[in-house]
């Protein structure tokens, strides 16, 4: 119970400090399927603080060892330090686990919903209600 | 003087402190409720507009991070579940239905409605703003921050690296530039109020995201009205040409930032990349 009221109040806490309505650049639903999850591990290789995204890239390597490149993308740089996020929150050089929503074009792009990291620290990017949520 | 009357004139002293120290509490919250709020004047005695404005309901900015170094970052849309197996559809939904019912949009002369509802179906392709464009007058709204000097005024825009020079000595519009994003803008006090008309513009705005586009002819009225440490923002939208009625941007108020160390930071370049992956024409 003791820790179900510090995750509420961790999460209220973050919804005040976002208070204002704001908008996205584009439609995600035209862009990402929020029906295709992904889990994908690997090591952040560069993290692009840029407009109107902030981008991760991912080196994800399957059973047989081989590389593959994986884009992230989040929200703009300004919501992310609104939040309390940096650039270098966000893992360069690390090992982690993240989860994210795939392109509907099958490319290898997502949109970061949450990075685990070794430690089990994680980062939660995302949209919504808070208080809608379960 | 005995102990018994110590003790007595103690009691009485401190009891008139403790009234006396009441008294001015109440006196203090009196002058915080009816003191009229204070507005600055620069030399020439107009109100002084210098500073950064905030929006009025924005919250502080602190980390907020858990015992463990987590940390959640909410673009909040109210109503939505983050949960929801259709968050992005519902997003897009609940953003298109917020701004259908702005009981505030510009009038368009009605040879001009289907151009707009066409230019609104094809927001992300056509719409210069989503290709990081500057989103120009009035779109940008408020400034940052404003420095005032005498003769001119300089509006900067934090969240795209954007200035205006803003002549008030009387000057009237320059002839020899070309059209840009921001136009050529002068100034001028009308009592308390700072009115900067604009005009001059590219076509390469538009007013919104929903198709709002305007003429050459546009012609932008602001009005900065300072009092005390708020600041209220209007702008009016003149262009005949394709507008049935010049279109009234309601007031914000925006407040002074109180903090010291406050100072607008570069931010970071806008590269977009988003719309040859983008599979529909749907925006929000």
């Amino acid at each position: 119970m003791i820790q179900l009221t510090s995750r509420l109040a961790f999460r209220i806490g973050v919804v005040l400090l976002l208070g204002a309505v704001v908008s996205a650049h584009h439609s995600l639903a035209s862009q990402f399927d929020e029906s295709k999850p992904l889990t994908l591990q690997g090591v952040i290789t560069k993290v692009e603080w840029v407009n109107p995204h902030v981008y991760l890239h991912l080196d994800v390597k399957d059973k047989t060892g081989t590389s593959a490149p994986w884009a992230l993308e989040t929200l703009p740089p300004a919501m992310l330090r609104r939040g309390g996020l940096r650039s270098d929150m966000l893992g360069k050089g690390e090992m982690v686990t993240v989860l994210a929503y795939h392109a509907r074009n099958g490319s290898n792009l997502a949109f970061l919903r949450k990075i685990t990291f070794a430690d089990g620290r994680e980062v939660v990017v995302w949209i919504g209600d808070i208080k809608t949520a379960k | 003087m005995t102990n018994r009357n110590v003790r007595t004139w103690c009691v009485i002293l401190c009891a008139a402190l403790a009234v006396s120290g009441a008294l001015t509490e109440i006196s203090a919250q009196d002058a915080g409720r009816s003191a009229p709020p204070v507005t600055p004047r620069a030399a020439d005695g107009r109100p002084d507009l210098t500073g950064i404005w905030v929006a009025g309901n924005a919250s502080p900015q602190t980390p907020s991070v858990d015992s463990k170094g987590s940390i959640q970052v909410f673009l909040t849309v109210p109503g939505l579940n983050p949960d929801s197996p259709t968050v992005f559809k519902e997003m897009d939904s609940l953003t298109v239905q917020r701004r259908a019912a702005s009981p505030n949009k510009p009038v368009y002369k009605p040879e001009f409605v289907a151009k707009v509802k066409e230019l609104s179906d094809l927001q992300a392709k056509l719409d210069p703003a989503f290709f990081c464009k500057l989103p120009g007058v009035p779109r940008m709204g408020a400034p940052a921050q404003i420095v005032q000097a005498p003769g001119q005024i300089v509006l900067l825009y934090g969240d795209h690296n954007a200035f205006r020079v803003v002549p008030t000595d009387g000057r009237k519009h320059r002839t020899d530039i070309e059209p840009s994003y921001l136009g050529d803008s002068i100034g001028w006090w009308e009592g308390d109020t700072l009115l900067v008309e604009a005009n001059q513009f590219t076509e390469d705005t538009w007013l919104g995201s929903d198709g709002y586009f305007h003429s050459p002819a546009m012609r932008v009225i602001e009005r900065f009205q300072r009092v005390g440490d708020t600041l209220q923002y209007s702008a009016t939208v003149h262009d005949p040409e394709v507008l049935a009625e010049p279109w009234n941007i309601p007031a914000r108020t925006l407040r002074l930032s109180i903090d010291p160390g406050d100072a607008l930071v570069e931010v970071p370049p806008c590269i977009e990349r988003d719309s040859p992956h983008m599979l529909t024409n749907e925006h929000h």
